[in-house]
This record gives structure tokens, C-alpha cells and sequence, in this order.
């Protein structure tokens, strides 16, 4: 468990509690990621692309914030320490704290999610 | 801060020089003789930039003089034969005249600079800001973004940048873009938060100020000096990537007087051979600008208030 | 001590980064200018001939069935023959063959960078605020200014080209042949690719001296980066254990000043600067691959480079992916280290 959040110690939450919040997380991501492929894709082909690139331009968005987000949440449980301690000992900002950066990690795989669904759709519709 | 008190009433009859020289952060600066040495390398730079610039006809530097009267790969003038007595650093493989090309690099480098530093501190104000006023799930999602980015190597991720949009000197500006921002970012975001927990931006609140008006008119102006200081060590960071991704071939290109490049034509073609003034000079001005930066940003951040210190990396 | 448990999490763990890194790599592969198809037939093939290669590669499949077929592949390391650097050749070989340059030299480069810094921050900071911290500070601050490929071409011009003291590039002497393999015991085992370490297999103490003078311009170029960061850290981290209580106790109770700082808060004060060590690998990295190209050192660096300059998608690929393998893998190790050394964290 995280070592930079002392509050995370304690007595663990039980498992669907954690896993429920996780969710919720991923589903606030997802409520973000889901309008904006769409939108996203409807602004590319404003700026002239035609409908196929545009959707896989779309898609590919979509899973560079998945791609963002996946390696985020694992880097932040690998790095962290690391981080905390070159926060405390370069002098910069100190209130990075694993958990956090998860669970912003866990929103932002929540809005990949979302664009590839949404743009995979409109690629089968089109 | 403008709360009228006697002391500011004070400071605003005084002139602006006695103003200036009250100020602890000046002071302290003044009396750093490293820092002082970092800004005269930059003036200095600056001033050959300028000259270059306006003196030097671009396409004369680029154009081959290969076949003309001048050697190619003639060593600097005060080693060499008499002949080539007007080329302080020699000449390259194209028989082009080191010296100036070197000169307008420096033009090249502080405007590409300025460029990164400028739209990068712009962007990471913004984020800075309201990540630290509005906080929450804002300021989360925002500032964790940031610092996983941070944590990529930044040479690393340029590249991947790069990649993405392709080759040039001003898509490696827009790649070197994104790779500074999230430096800014966090800085600013770190000292809006000190100002924010200053209690009279709490009393400024309860008095009925809206959002905008804090923020511009008490937070923005405080997260100054951390930016300053944040920005002049980025600079030299950002001269340095940017030559890093012409040499590697990714930014400038063809006979574009950039130092990055003229160091890997020098690279290509006077390593071996011994004819080391074609790598030498160009990489000189660099690192010499470079240290410029770092050394006046080091005695900034020796004389910024502590609480800001904090914010700077 | 490191339990198991511990060790099995982080392992684990590499799922993630890599099935993270390997939709990222999609994303600028998809989001980046340029048909992978176009470039396999060139500029002046025919329409159908596109069409087939386009239906071949798969990108006329839907997008998800593209994405999911892309993770299979990576996650077994299939990323085909390379279209460019190395054509027809398979990535996987070629990112087998360059990778131990790599990771020889930027062993090396680390070595030195905390060879060099550690020292400096604990002499910076025992004698704060005298002309060593100073100067030591000063030393740091300009060999973070200059960049790694002046840096490389100076020493190479006046160790090798001029005194020839070093060789200026490659990785071992022209007229040194090694054998394809080792023996111990009787059995033929394979080289590890690392020179430095095969030469010792196989026994030939020339070619190890010709490997370790070809490494040393290179990686002490790299280490000269990674010391100014750790030299800093090093500083700050040994100030702050002299400041605190234990370390005055016991100089009140009469131990030499150098003895003590050394004895107790040396171990305290490394902690820091082991966990900065993974992170500060990436730099190191990016540094790899400058250096390899200054030195003309065939590493993974180096591949990075023209595969990104080719628009060689395959060789992005394995290039980009292995690259964030080690990145891992090293910040797997800072990790058990940094648990080792401290022994406050219950695993």
C-alpha cells in the first residue's frame, strides 16, 4: 500500500467497498470520454479531415488517454517513493501522494475509455 | 500587496530606484556575483544575436560557397595560413564562415527559446491557476497529468512528440512546448496555493470578490517572481533540447546556422580528421548561453522569498 | 528484508506499464503523419498494390480489432521485419542484438554519475558554505550546461583524435574476434552481449582492456549528467541528517565531526537519493541515445533515433517498448533496494 499516505495505512476497506469506489472513478471518466470522442471527431473533420481518418484519429486519442492513464496509475505505484522523495529533497511542491495521483490516473482511463467506445461506434455506424 | 499601510505609502513616495534597490529579492540577486556573471553572458548573447540578426543576410550564411575563392575546412585565421586570417572560427565543409553562422545561432537559439519558455509559462500559468483555485477534481486530474509527464524524460518524450508531428524547427518548438509546460504548471500552482492560504485572500473572498478578480488581482502577481525564476532555468534547458533534437536531426535542417545542427555537420565531418574548430565554436556559444541561464537562475532562486522557494524546481 | 510478496507486486506490476506504454506507442503510431502501408510499397506503386498491403497489414480492419491485435502482438513481442533501418531483418532480433549496448552503457554512465556525486554532496555538504561546497556547486551547475554532444565530440577530439589515449567510437578493438559462446564445465553457454562481461567469460584479458577504454569517454560523458542531479540531492539529503538530533548527540559526546557524519548519517542520507536514481534513469536514457550517436555506438538509442527519422513503424514499436521495459525494470530494482536500505518499511 501506498507509503507517501499515511492515512491509506490503516485498516483496509473491504473489497467491494474498494472496488466500488474505483468504479465510480472510472465511471466519472467515462461520463467525460464518452461525448467527447464525438465531439472530437466532429471537430477534425471541421478542420478538413475526411469521416474514416477523423474516427480513427478519434480512436487513437481515446487510446492515448488510456495509454496515459494505464501507465500513470502503474507508475505511480512504482515510483513513488522515488517522486516523494525528490519532491522533499529538490525543494519543490509536496503534496504528491500515491493515492491521488491514482485515483486521477483511474479518471483519466475512464475518459480513454470512453472516446474508444464512442468513436468505435460511429466507425460501425459510418 | 496593496493594502494601504504606512509602510507602502512610504515606498510609493520614494523613487523608483530606491524602490528597486528595498526589494530583498533584487538585493540579494545584486550581491550574488555568479548570478551577475550569468546575466552578463546573457546580455552579451543577446547583444551578438541582435547584431547578427540585423547585420547578417540569412541566406548569404546558408548558401555553399564551395568552388569560390575561400577554403572549406579552413582552420581559424590567428592558427592558420594567412589567407584565412578573417575567420576567427574557420570555416565549415561548405566553405561557410563559422563565425557568423555561430553568431546567428545565438539569434536562432534565444528566439526558439523564447518562444518555448514564453507559451510554455503562458499555458502552465493558466493550468497553474486554476488548478490551484478551483481545486478538487480539477486540480487533481490536472496537476497528476502534469506530474506523470514530468516524470517522462523529457528528451524521451520530445521525441515521441516529435514522432507524432514530424521534423522542423518549429514542430520541435511545439513537441519542446508540451514537454515544458507541466514545469510551469506545477511551480505556479505551487505558489498560488501559498497565496491562497494567506488569510486575506480568504478575507477578500468574504468580502464578495469574484472569482477572475482574485485570481488576476491577487494570486496572478504573486506567483510572479517563482515564474521568473522557474523560467530562466528552463531557458537554458530549453536551448539545450532544442539544439539536442537538431542534432539528432529532428529540428532544424539543410544549412540552417542552428547550433545543434552545425555541431553534428561538425561531428560528420571534422571528428576524425582533427578539424575540431567546425564542432568546437558552435557548441561553445551554446554551452556558454546555457550556463549564462543557469547560474542567474541558481541566484534567483537563492533570493526568492523561502515560502516561494519551496515552488521552484 | 524483501519479502516475496513484495517482490511478486512489482513484478506484477510490469503488466501495466507495459500494456500502458503499448497503447501509447498505438496512439502515436495512429496519430502520426504518414501511411505505414504507403511506406512499405513507396511512392510510386499503384493503387491496388496499396489496397493489398493496406488489407495484408490489417488497417482496413475495425479500429478495436486493430488495437487488440497490436496488444497481442506486443505482448509476445511480435512486431515483424523492421520496413527500413534494418529491412527484412526481425525487430525482435535487432532489438537483441542492440539492447546490451545499451544497457552496458548506461550501467557504466550510472556508476559514474554516483561514483562521482555521491562524494561531491557529502564533501559539499560537510563543509557548507566554504569555497569546496562552492566550487563543488559550481562544478555541477556547468556540467549540467554543457551538452552531452559537445561534451562527446571534445573528448573524442583531444583524447583519441589528437592523443590517442581513447578509441574515438565502436565498442571494441577492430582486430578482437570473440567467439559466439562460452565454456563452463564442458557446456556451451551463450554470451551476454555486454562486452565488458564477455570478455571476462571468455577469458581474454586484451579484449576486456580494449572493451573498458572504449566505454569510458562514453559513459563518463553520460555520467557527468546524472552526477550533477545526484551530487544535489546528495547535498540536501546529508544536510538535513547533520541537522538532526542524534548526529549532535553523538558529536557532544566527542566523536570527530567527520567520523560521525560518515558513520550515522551516511546510510540515512542515501535512502533519498537511491529512490531519485530510478527516476533520474529516464534522463540517463535520453542522454544513451545522444551518446551513441556522438560515438557512433550501435545501441537501442541509437535505433530509436533513425527508426523515428524512417517513419520505421515496427522498429518504434520494439524500440519504444523495450526501452520502457528497462525503464522498469531499473525502477524495480531502485525499489528494492530503497526497501532494503531503509528498514522502517514493512513490506
Amino acid at each position: 500500500m501506498s507509503r507517501s499516505d499515511p492515512t491509506a495505512e490503516g485498516e483496509p476497506p473491504p473489497l467491494a467497498t474498494a472496488l466500488r469506489r474505483r468504479l465510480r472513478l472510472l465511471a466519472s471518466g467515462v461520463a467525460v470520454g464518452a461525448p467527447a470522442g464525438p465531439v472530437a471527431v466532429g471537430v477534425l473533420i471541421a478542420t478538413g479531415r475526411r469521416l474514416p481518418d477523423a474516427v480513427a484519429a478519434g480512436f487513437a486519442l481515446g487510446t492515448l488517454a488510456l495509454g496515459f492513464g494505464v501507465l500513470g496509475w502503474s507508475g505511480s505505484i512504482l515510483a513513488g517513493p522515488g517522486i516523494a522523495a525528490a519532491r522533499d529533497h529538490l525543494a519543490v511542491g509536496s503534496d504528491w501522494t500515491e493515492t491521488g495521483s491514482r485515483r486521477a490516473m483511474t479518471r483519466i482511463v475512464g475518459v480513454g475509455v470512453g472516446v474508444m467506445t464512442t468513436t468505435s461506434l460511429l466507425e460501425t455506424l459510418a | 500587496m496593496s493594502t494601504d499601510t504606512d509602510t507602502d505609502v512610504d515606498a510609493r513616495s520614494r523613487g523608483l530606484v530606491a524602490r528597486l534597490r528595498a526589494s530583498p529579492f533584487l538585493s540579494e540577486l545584486l550581491s550574488n556575483r555568479l548570478a551577475l556573471a550569468g546575466l552578463t553572458i546573457i546580455l552579451a548573447m543577446l547583444v551578438t544575436a541582435v547584431v547578427a540578426r540585423v547585420t547578417l543576410s540569412y541566406d548569404a550564411l546558408t548558401a555553399s560557397r564551395l568552388g569560390g575563392t575561400i577554403p572549406d575546412r579552413a582552420p581559424p585565421g590567428w592558427i592558420g595560413p594567412a589567407a584565412t586570417d578573417q575567420y576567427l572560427f574557420g570555416t565549415d565543409a561548405s566553405a561557410r564562415d563559422i563565425f557568423r553562422r555561430s553568431a546567428y545561432g545565438a539569434w536562432l537559439a534565444l528566439k526558439f527559446g523564447t518562444v518555448v519558455v514564453g507559451v510554455s509559462t503562458l499555458a502552465g500559468v493558466s493550468l497553474g491557476i486554476i488548478a490551484a483555485y478551483y481545486g478538487d477534481v480539477a486540480d487533481n486530474v490536472v496537476m497528476r497529468t502534469m506530474d506523470v509527464l514530468l516524470a517522462f524524460p523529457s528528451l524521451l518524450l520530445a521525441l515521441a512528440i516529435v514522432a507524432i508531428f514530424g521534423n522542423g524547427l518549429w514542430k520541435a518548438t511545439i513537441a519542446l512546448i508540451m514537454v515544458y509546460t507541466p514545469r510551469f504548471a506545477r511551480v505556479v500552482r505551487g505558489a498560488a496555493l501559498a497565496v491562497l492560504e494567506d488569510e486575506y485572500i480568504e478575507a477578500t473572498e468574504a468580502l464578495g470578490a469574484s472569482d477572475p478578480r482574485v485570481l488576476i488581482r491577487h494570486v496572478f502577481p504573486n506567483t510572479l517572481a517563482p515564474i521568473t525564476v522557474q523560467s530562466t532555468l528552463n531557458f537554458g534547458l530549453a536551448i539545450i533540447d532544442l539544439a539536442a533534437l537538431s542534432f539528432l536531426g529532428f529540428g532544424a535542417s539543410g544549412a540552417a546556422p542552428s547550433w545543434g545542427l552545425m555541431l553534428s555537420r561538425g561531428v560528420e565531418n571534422g571528428l576524425l580528421t582533427g578539424k575540431w574548430w567546425m564542432s568546437f565554436f558552435p557548441g561553445m556559444l551554446l554551452a556558454l548561453t546555457v550556463l549564462g541561464f543557469n547560474l542567474l537562475g541558481d541566484g534567483m532562486r537563492d533570493a526568492l522569498d523561502p515560502r516561494m522557494r519551496d515552488a521552484v524546481d | 528484508m524483501v519479502s516475496k510478496r513484495f517482490l511478486l507486486k512489482r513484478l506484477l506490476l510490469l503488466v501495466p506499464v507495459l500494456f500502458g506504454v503499448a497503447t501509447l506507442v498505438f496512439a502515436i503510431l495512429h496519430l502520426a503523419p504518414g501511411d505505414p502501408a504507403r511506406i512499405i510499397v513507396g511512392q510510386r506503386a499503384s493503387a491496388e498494390q496499396l489496397q493489398q498491403v493496406r488489407t495484408e497489414l490489417g488497417l482496413n480492419d475495425p479500429l478495436w480489432v486493430q488495437y487488440v491485435r497490436f496488444l497481442t502482438d506486443a505482448a509476445t513481442f511480435q512486431f515483424g521485419d523492421s520496413y527500413q533501418i534494418a529491412k527484412g531483418t526481425p525487430v525482435r532480433e535487432v532489438v537483441s542484438e542492440t539492447l546490451p549496448v545499451t544497457i552496458e552503457l548506461a550501467l557504466f554512465g550510472q556508476f559514474f554519475g554516483l561514483a562521482l556525486g555521491i562524494p561531491l554532496g557529502v564533501v559539499s555538504a560537510v563543509k557548507q558554505d566554504t569555497l569546496t561546497d562552492h566550487a563543488t556547486r559550481i562544478g555541477a551547475l556547468t556540467g549540467i550546461s554543457v551538452p552531452i554532444y559537445w561534451s562527446g565530440p571534445l573528448l573524442i577530439l583531444f583524447l583519441s583524435t589528437y592523443l590517442g589515449w581513447f578509441p574515438a567510437s565502436g565498442r571494441i578493438g577492430a582486430t578482437i574476434f570473440l567467439d559466439n559462446s562460452w565454456q563452463l564445465l564442458g557446456t556451451e553457454l551463450p554470451l551476454t552481449g555486454l562486452v565488458t562481461v564477455d570478455t571476462l567469460l571468455l577469458g581474454n584479458v586484451d579484449a576486456f582492456l580494449s572493451a573498458v577504454t572504449h566505454l569510458l569517454l562514453p559513459s563518463l560523458v553520460i555520467g557527468i549528467y546524472s552526477m550533477a542531479l545526484i551530487s544535489r540531492m546528495m547535498r540536501s539529503s546529508m544536510l538535513e541528517v547533520i541537522r538532526q538530533d542524534y548526529i549532535r548527540t553523538a558529536r557532544a559526546k566527542g566523536q570527530g565531526a567527520r567520523i560521525t557524519v560518515l558513520k550515522h548519517g551516511f546510510r540515512n542520507a542515501l535512502i533519498p537519493v537511491v529512490t531519485v536514481v530510478g527516476i533520474q534513469f529516464g534522463s540517463l536514457l535520453g542522454g544513451a541515445v545522444l551518446t551513441e550517436t556522438v560515438f557512433g555506438i550501435a545501441g537501442i538509442g541509437t535505433m530509436l533515433v533513425e527508426a523515428i527519422g524512417a517513419t520505421d513503424y515496427p522498429l518504434v514499436q520494439g524500440t519504444v517498448l523495450t526501452f520502457a521495459l528497462l525503464f522498469t525494470l531499473v525502477n524495480l530494482g531502485v525499489d528494492v533496494t530503497y526497501s532494503y536500505l531503509d528498514p522502517r518499511i514493512e513490506q
